[in-house]
C-alpha cells in the first residue's frame, strides 16, 4: 500500500467505509437472526413471504415518497389520498360501475390527488408541508362525506386477486412491489428525470438556472406518488375486503419512517430506492417480530417504530456530515 | 430577473395604510373571520350571542394554547407535529394524579412538568443530535401514542371537580378555559415583544446562517421554542382534563394537524421567519368559528374535514395573493 492511499485513508477515517445500503442489509440480517432466536416459526419461507403481504402498501407509497423527499419535499396527504381512492373504488362499484372501471377510477383519483399537490406547491411556491396537510384533510374529508360512515365490503370474488391471492407461497402484490421498485429505481438512477430529481433536491435555484424544468419535474414526482397511492389503495381494499373512509389512518408515519431509515435526506438531494426498500422490510419485520414476543403489549410497536426512526436518521445524518 | 428587482432596495413608504395592512400576515385570516361572522350572524340562529361567541373561544382554547408554542417553533424554522400524542400523555398523567389526589396544583405541575420534559427531549434531539425536527416530532408522535395506548389502555374517568377548575370553572362569568387562553396569549405576546428572544426567534427562522454569524445562540433559541411548546401542551392538558373529565387512550388524535392548520391559517410561514403571535389565536378562532357556525346551521359533522382542508388551502392561497400584491403594489 502506497503512502498516498494511506493518507487518503486517514483523511477519510471517519467516513462510512461501506455503502449505506450495506449497513442496512447487515442490520436486516442481524434483525432476522435475533427474531429467529425468539421464534422457531419466524425464519420460514411461508412466514417471511406472508409478512410481505402487509408491507406492500406502505412500500409502494414509500417508493413515491422517496422521490418526493429527494426533491426536498414531503407528502403528508398519502393516508387521506389512500382513503379517498379506496372509497372511490368501493362506492363507485356499489353505485353500479363495473369493477375494472372502479379500479381505474381509484387509480385516477389517486393520481389526480398527487398532481393537485404538485401543482399547488409549485404554482403557489408554498412549502409542500402546508399544502399536503390541507389536501390530506381534504381527501379524507371527501372520503368521509361520500361514504357517510358506511363501508362497502361486497366485491366480485375475483377482486381478492390483488390482495389475498398467492402464487405458491408468494402473495401476488409482492410482484407488484418488486416491479414498481425496479421501475422507480431505473428511472431514478439511469434517466434524465432521475438527475433532475436529485438536482432539484440539492439546489432548486441552481437547477432552475441550469434549465431543469423544476415545476414539471416536481408535479410529476407528486403525480407518481399519487398513482402509487392509488395502486396501494386497490391492494389494500382487496386485502381487507373493505372500502371505508378511515383506511390507512396514520399510514404516512410508517412510510416516512421507512424512507428516512433508508437513507433519504429529509432536506433533499440524497436517497435511493434500494435503501427505501430495505427500510420498509426492516420496519415491517420488526413490527412482525414484536408480535412474537410473548406477553408484550402490541402497542409497543409504535414506541419501537418511533425509536428506530430516530436512531436510523441520527446515524444517517451523522455519517452524512462526516462525508 | 425578479431577484435583481428585489435587490434594488425599493423605496417603500411603510406608513401607507395599504402597505401596513398587507404587511400583516394575519390579514387574510382576519378578513375570513369577518366574512364568516357576518354570514353566520345573518343565517345561523343563535350565532351572534355573547354566550355563543364565548363558547367558540372555549372550544378552541386547547388548540389555541398549543398553537402559541408551535407558532414559535415554526417561526424559528422548525416544526412540531408531536403535540397530539404529547397532550394525550400529559392528560393521562394529570388525570391519574387528579383521580388519586384531587386538587388543582399537583395535576397542573405534573402535566406542565411532563410537557416541559417532552419539549426538552424534542429540542435536544433537534439541536444536539441534529436530527431534522419533522423526523424527531413524527417519531415522538408515534412513540408517545404507543406509550399512551400501553399505559392508559383502560382510560381514565371520574376526574374530581376540584381538579377541573381550569376547564369547566369560570372567572367573573368568563369561562376559565378562555381566561387561560387569553392569559397565555398575553404572556407569549409580552415575551415576543419585550425580550431579546422574541426578536431572535424569527431571525433564526428567517436565515439561520445569518443569525449564527450575527452571534445569536441559535441552538438555545430553538431549544427554547420546543420547551415553550411543551409548557403550552402541559397547560392545555389541564384544560383538556377539566373540559372532558376523562382521558381515553385515543385522546387528541390528529390534534397536531388542527394546531398546524391554525398556525398556517393565521399567516405564519411554514418555512419560518415570518409571522406573529396573533397568528396562533387568529387561526384557532377561525377554525372554531367555522366549525361552530356549521354546527348551528346543521351542516353535518361528516363535512368537517372537507371544510378544514378547504379553509387551510384558502388561507394559504390568500397569503400567496397577499404576498404578490405586496410585491406588485408596494415594493416594485
Amino acid at each position: 500500500m502506497t503512502s498516498s492511499t494511506l493518507a487518503l485513508g486517514r483523511a477519510r477515517a471517519l467516513r462510512l467505509p461501506v455503502p449505506r445500503e450495506a449497513v442496512l442489509l447487515a442490520l436486516l440480517i442481524g434483525e432476522v437472526a435475533v427474531l429467529a432466536q425468539l421464534s422457531p416459526y419466524f425464519l420460514t419461507a411461508d412466514n417471511l413471504l406472508g409478512a410481505s403481504q402487509f408491507f406492500v402498501e406502505t412500500g409502494l407509497i414509500a417508493l413515491g415518497m422517496t422521490l418526493v423527499v429527494i426533491t426536498g419535499g414531503i407528502d403528508l396527504s398519502v393516508a387521506g389520498a389512500l382513503a379517498l381512492a379506496s372509497v372511490t373504488l368501493g362506492f363507485s362499484y356499489q353505485a353500479g360501475l363495473p369493477l375494472p372501471l372502479a379500479i381505474v377510477a381509484a387509480l385516477v383519483v389517486g393520481t389526480a390527488g398527487g398532481v393537485l399537490n404538485g401543482v399547488l406547491t409549485t404554482r403557489w411556491t408554498v412549502h409542500p408541508l402546508a399544502i399536503t396537510i390541507a389536501t390530506g384533510a381534504l381527501f379524507r374529508g371527501i372520503a368521509e362525506a361520500v361514504s357517510n360512515q358506511n363501508a362497502v365490503s361486497e366485491f366480485s370474488s375475483w377482486f381478492t386477486f390483488f390482495g389475498q391471492s398467492h402464487l405458491g407461497p408468494v402473495p401476488y402484490q409482492l410482484f407488484a412491489f418488486v416491479v414498481a421498485a425496479v421501475i422507480v429505481s431505473l428511472v431514478l438512477a439511469r434517466g434524465r428525470f432521475g438527475r433532475y430529481v436529485y438536482a432539484i433536491g440539492i439546489n432548486e435555484e441552481a437547477a432552475r438556472c441550469s434549465g431543469v424544468p423544476v415545476w414539471r419535474t416536481k408535479t410529476l414526482v407528486y403525480g407518481v406518488t399519487g398513482l402509487l397511492v392509488g395502486i396501494a389503495a386497490v391492494i389494500y381494499t382487496s386485502r381487507v375486503s373493505t372500502a371505508r373512509s378511515d383506511a390507512g389512518l396514520g399510514l404516512e408515519l410508517g412510510v416516512i419512517a421507512a424512507v428516512v431509515l433508508g437513507g433519504a435526506s429529509i432536506t433533499g438531494g440524497a436517497g435511493t430506492v434500494l435503501g427505501t426498500v430495505l427500510g420498509v422490510v426492516i420496519i415491517a419485520l420488526l413490527q412482525q417480530g414484536l408480535l412474537l414476543v410473548p406477553g408484550l403489549d402490541s402497542n409497543w410497536i409504535l414506541v419501537v417504530t418511533g425509536a428506530v426512526m430516530l436512531i436510523g436518521v441520527f446515524f444517517n445524518e451523522f455519517f452524512r456530515r462526516r462525508e | 430577473m425578479s431577484v435583481m428587482v428585489q435587490d434594488a432596495a425599493p423605496q417603500v413608504d411603510f406608513g401607507r395604510p395599504l402597505t401596513r395592512a398587507l404587511l400583516r400576515p394575519e390579514l387574510p385570516a382576519l378578513a375570513f373571520i369577518a366574512v364568516m361572522v357576518t354570514v353566520f350572524a345573518a343565517t345561523a340562529h343563535g350565532f351572534f350571542t355573547t354566550a355563543n361567541l364565548q363558547q367558540i373561544l372555549a372550544q378552541v382554547a386547547i388548540i389555541g394554547i398549543i398553537a402559541l408554542g408551535v407558532n414559535q417553533v415554526v417561526l424559528a424554522g422548525e416544526i412540531d407535529v408531536s403535540v397530539g400524542s404529547a397532550l394525550a400523555i400529559c392528560a393521562w398523567a394529570a388525570g391519574s394524579v387528579a383521580v388519586d389526589h384531587g386538587g388543582l396544583l399537583l395535576p397542573l405541575v405534573t402535566a406542565v412538568g411532563l410537557g416541559a420534559a417532552i419539549g426538552l427531549v424534542n429540542g435536544f434531539l433537534v439541536v444536539k443530535a441534529r436530527i431534522p425536527s419533522i423526523i424527531v416530532t413524527l417519531a415522538m408522535l408515534t412513540a408517545l401514542r404507543g406509550g399512551e395506548l400501553v399505559f392508559n389502555s383502560i382510560g381514565i374517568a371520574g376526574v374530581p371537580s376540584s381538579s377541573r377548575a381550569l376547564g369547566n370553572g369560570s372567572v367573573l362569568g368568563v369561562d376559565a378555559a378562555v381566561v387561560v387562553l387569553l392569559v397565555a396569549v398575553v404572556v407569549v405576546g409580552l415575551l415576543m415583544r419585550h425580550t431579546a428572544w422574541g426578536r431572535e426567534v424569527p431571525a433564526v427562522g428567517g436565515n439561520r446562517r445569518a443569525a449564527r454569524q450575527a452571534g445569536l445562540p441559535i441552538d438555545a433559541i430553538r431549544w427554547a421554542t420546543f420547551l415553550l411548546t411543551g409548557l403550552c401542551v402541559g397547560l392545555a392538558a389541564i384544560v383538556y382534563v377539566g373540559q372532558v373529565a376523562a382521558v381515553q387512550s385515543n385522546a387528541a388524535t390528529g390534534l397536531e394537524l388542527e394546531v398546524l392548520a391554525a398556525v398556517v391559517i393565521g399567516g405564519t410561514s411554514i418555512t419560518g421567519g415570518r409571522g406573529s403571535v396573533a397568528a396562533a389565536l387568529v387561526g384557532a378562532v377561525l377554525i372554531g368559528t367555522m366549525l361552530n357556525g356549521m354546527n348551528l346551521l346543521g351542516i353535518v359533522e361528516r363535512w368537517q374535514n372537507v371544510f378544514t382542508g378547504g379553509v387551510i388551502l384558502l388561507a394559504v392561497a390568500s397569503d400567496v395573493v397577499r404576498r404578490r400584491m405586496l410585491r406588485r403594489f408596494v415594493v416594485s
